[in-house]
């Protein structure tokens, strides 16, 4: 039961009503239980932000570590105790911006660890700054006028870094979410896993998504199924403003690193 | 043998399981040595990260596995590393880091010595902490001293550093490796005590991650279970209170020196690859009248030390640096204090160090 | 199986309202103890899961659960069905 990996103590948690963090924490949980983890043999990491507090309400041993990190922290616990499960909670400001040569390293590695990026495209723990991944035009505290500055794709960034798995979905989807943290699970390798969520507090108040359920309606009305957009899409079609391609990019087997000896 | 590679070896024979590392002048055959021994050994790993950042954080990763786990490095990287060390404090994970210390600051003098980080280590990493520095001053020592601190980074749960500098990192002297080094680690934490409950002069109990003790990390303030307390004055008080005093106030139980003639009146305070110009003037050419303090361990410092040497009439420190440990002591005698920097890479000449016993009114 | 909303967790952000396919939430109209609009339960015996968990041995639908990111939905086991004896005279 999900329920089981919960700090019950700790609830209710510090997110916002409506965040999205609560929602993935929830498909996280219940694919891990899924896949048949142990709360004993499972550590959840995590670095700076609203997304990295998610390991704080997991009963299990949890790091929360530096801004932007955890990643390399990851790296230090998968390759010294491989038995070990890793599952690495993570924001756009963490993977993006200050992790970045993290991620991209963890990728090219390809170490046996599940990466579950909570992309709320804005810094919200600290008040709504924009980050890496505010698409162009969005208001946030630092880009009071629209953001200028073009996007990172995390999951093309994954892609060609070198990552096994790689998938994108919403907070909106959340059994489809749950499938693709389970796949990401038993893969071995690297497995990436974009959630788009909603930040009513910070990103929604400033950008006409005042109730969370705006944000959901945006999410479910812009998201693109993949595989549709391949089969319908006219040659040289590019996809309409604001929406995003969402389900499973890559799933390969290239050679990892810091899988458990079977001997 | 060289003195980086000795102090590989002293990991090695202490039981280090994990290293992670980036390349750097002066430090590289540390993790050269290691890459190419621990390999070898079960259950070990070698890693090569992309920075200093990700390797500092990488060992401390692998310490809450329960390895023994060890980054080496030099300053500029150090200061790369600052920010997890941090980390390691604030949340008690045992690990140790070489600083093959080189000239700074930024790039510097990467091929030439300095003891330029002495207070770096001491107090580089931002808020109120407390750690463990220990000095080498000859090969033999790179290897001893390297695997003592294992033990003192799972005695006191905290990041451990061996302030080595080019000169001894780079050095080739001839040493004895014991069959058998000393071996202590953490205390495990008892069965219903709390992750984060002092159970020993301030030092929690350790339990290593996959034991089925569920511990909560965090860099924030927190209590006792591991959960973060960050708006309760009392709890960080108390908290950092504790993180400091684990440590100073074990400094007189922990300090590790060398005493000659005591009753000396100019008296060198040395540490590092300056003790080899000391013990030239003092041991070899017996200036009169002049003794000497070796510190082996320089963080915490040990101050009532210097109460030992009733006769003093100067204490004459020579360092690699514009003055670091120079002022500490000052801080704690009344009689003058001299410091002698010398910075560009070379060592002190015995010559200059007789000139400032002369100085001091010595009749040398 | 019963449909429950813990108060003491519920933010009322009102997601569970948009994603139940049978619209069992309603956006509550009174504020609770702590201030918060939790929402209201409609007719919850319709739901697919309370009926029917224990006949399929698993959990059906559940995206409302899944979706709340305060965990505060779940459902609780009720006392079994007992069936009354009926004794018909004829």
């Amino acid at each position: 039961m999900r329920e089981d990996w919960l700090r019950n103590d700790r609830l209710p948690h510090i997110y916002c009503a409506g965040c999205g963090n609560g929602t993935i924490m929830n498909c996280v949980l219940e694919a891990v239980d899924k896949a048949g983890y142990e709360r004993d043999n499972t550590v959840f990491l995590s670095g700076i932000g609203c997304s990295s507090r998610a390991p704080g309400y997991i009963e299990t041993d949890s790091l929360h570590t530096t801004h932007g990190r955890a990643l390399a922290f990851a790296t230090g616990v998968k390759m010294a105790k491989p038995s070990l499960n890793v599952v690495v909670f993570t924001g756009d400001g963490d993977i993006a911006a200050i992790g970045g040569n993290h991620f991209i390293h963890a990728c090219r590695r390809n170490i046996d660890l599940t990466v579950v990026c909570m992309n709320n495209h804005i810094y919200g723990m600290t008040g709504g700054q924009g980050s890496p991944t505010t698409p162009i035009g969005k208001t946030s505290t630092t880009t009071p006028y629209g953001a200028v500055e073009v996007p990172f794709d995390l999951v093309d960034l994954a892609v060609a870094a070198g990552a096994n798995y790689v998938a994108r979905w919403t907070s909106y989807h959340v059994t489809q979410l749950t499938e693709a943290v389970l796949n990401g699970l038993n893969t071995p390798g690297f497995s990436l896993i974009e959630v788009r969520c909603q930040c009513p507090t910070s990103y929604g108040r400033r950008n006409k998504f005042r109730e969370p359920k705006d944000y959901m309606d945006f999410l479910r009305s812009h998201a693109v199924l993949k595989e549709k957009w391949e089969r319908t899409a006219k040659p040289g079609e590019e996809l309409p403003a604001e929406s995003f391609l969402v389900g499973e990019f890559v799933r390969r087997a290239r050679p990892v690193m810091g899988v458990a000896d079977e001997t | 043998m060289q003195g980086n590679i000795a102090s590989a070896e002293g990991a090695l024979a202490a039981g280090c399981n994990f290293f992670a590392g980036y390349p750097i002048t002066p430090s590289t055959e540390i993790a050269e040595h290691m890459a190419a021994r621990l390999p070898k050994r079960k259950g070990a790993c070698f890693i090569q990260m992309e920075d200093e950042i990700a390797s500092m954080a990488a060992i401390i990763g692998a310490a809450w596995t329960g390895a023994r786990a060890m980054t080496a490095t030099s300053g500029p990287g150090f200061s790369l590393m600052m920010e997890n060390i941090g980390y390691a404090v604030m949340s008690e994970t045992p690990c140790v880091i070489v600083n093959v210390q080189r000239g700074g600051p930024s790039t510097g003098q990467p091929t030439m010595a300095a003891q330029g980080d002495m207070m770096q280590v001491r107090f580089g990493s931002h808020g109120d902490y407390s750690i463990i520095a220990l000095c080498p001053s000859s090969v033999q020592e790179c290897f001893d001293l390297t695997a003592k601190a294992f033990n003192l980074a799972d005695q006191f749960r905290t990041p451990v550093f061996l302030m080595a500098d080019e000169v001894i990192g780079h050095m080739r002297e001839r040493i004895d490796l014991p069959d058998e080094v000393m071996v202590i680690r953490p205390r495990p934490l008892p069965e219903g005590v709390l992750p984060f409950t002092p159970v020993d002069n301030g030092v929690p109990g350790f339990a290593s991650f996959g034991t089925g003790r569920r511990i909560p990390v965090t860099g924030l303030t927190h209590n006792e279970q591991g959960y973060p307390d960050t708006t309760n004055p009392a709890r960080h008080e108390s908290l950092v209170r504790r993180l400091v005093s684990k440590i100073e106030d074990a400094r007189h139980e922990i300090a590790d020196f060398q005493v000659v003639n005591e009753d000396a009146a100019f008296i060198f305070v040395c540490y590092g690859a300056p003790v080899r110009t000391v013990q030239e003037v003092v041991d070899r050419r017996r200036v009169p009248d002049t003794g000497y303090l070796k510190l082996r361990i320089v963080w915490p410092f040990p101050e009532k030390l210097l109460q030992r040497f009733t006769n003093v009439r100067a204490f004459i420190v020579p360092e690699m640096n514009l003055g670091m440990i120079s002022r500490e002591i000052e801080r704690h005698v009344q009689v003058p204090v001299i410091p002698i920097g010398k910075i560009g890479g070379e060592l002190h000449t015995p010559e200059e160090l007789i000139e400032a016993v002369h100085f001091a009114g010595g009749d040398a | 199986m019963k449909l429950e909303i813990d108060e003491s967790r519920c933010k009322g952000c009102n997601l569970c309202t948009m994603v139940c396919p049978y619209r069992i939430y309603r956006q509550g109209n009174r504020p609770n103890r702590r201030g918060i609009y939790v929402p209201e339960l409609d007719r919850p015996e319709r739901c697919a899961n309370c009926r029917l968990q224990e006949l399929y041995g698993r959990r059906l639908c559940g995206i409302c659960a899944l979706i709340c990111p305060d965990q505060a939905i779940r459902w609780v086991k009720e006392k079994p069905y007992e069936p009354m004896n009926v004794v018909i005279e004829y």
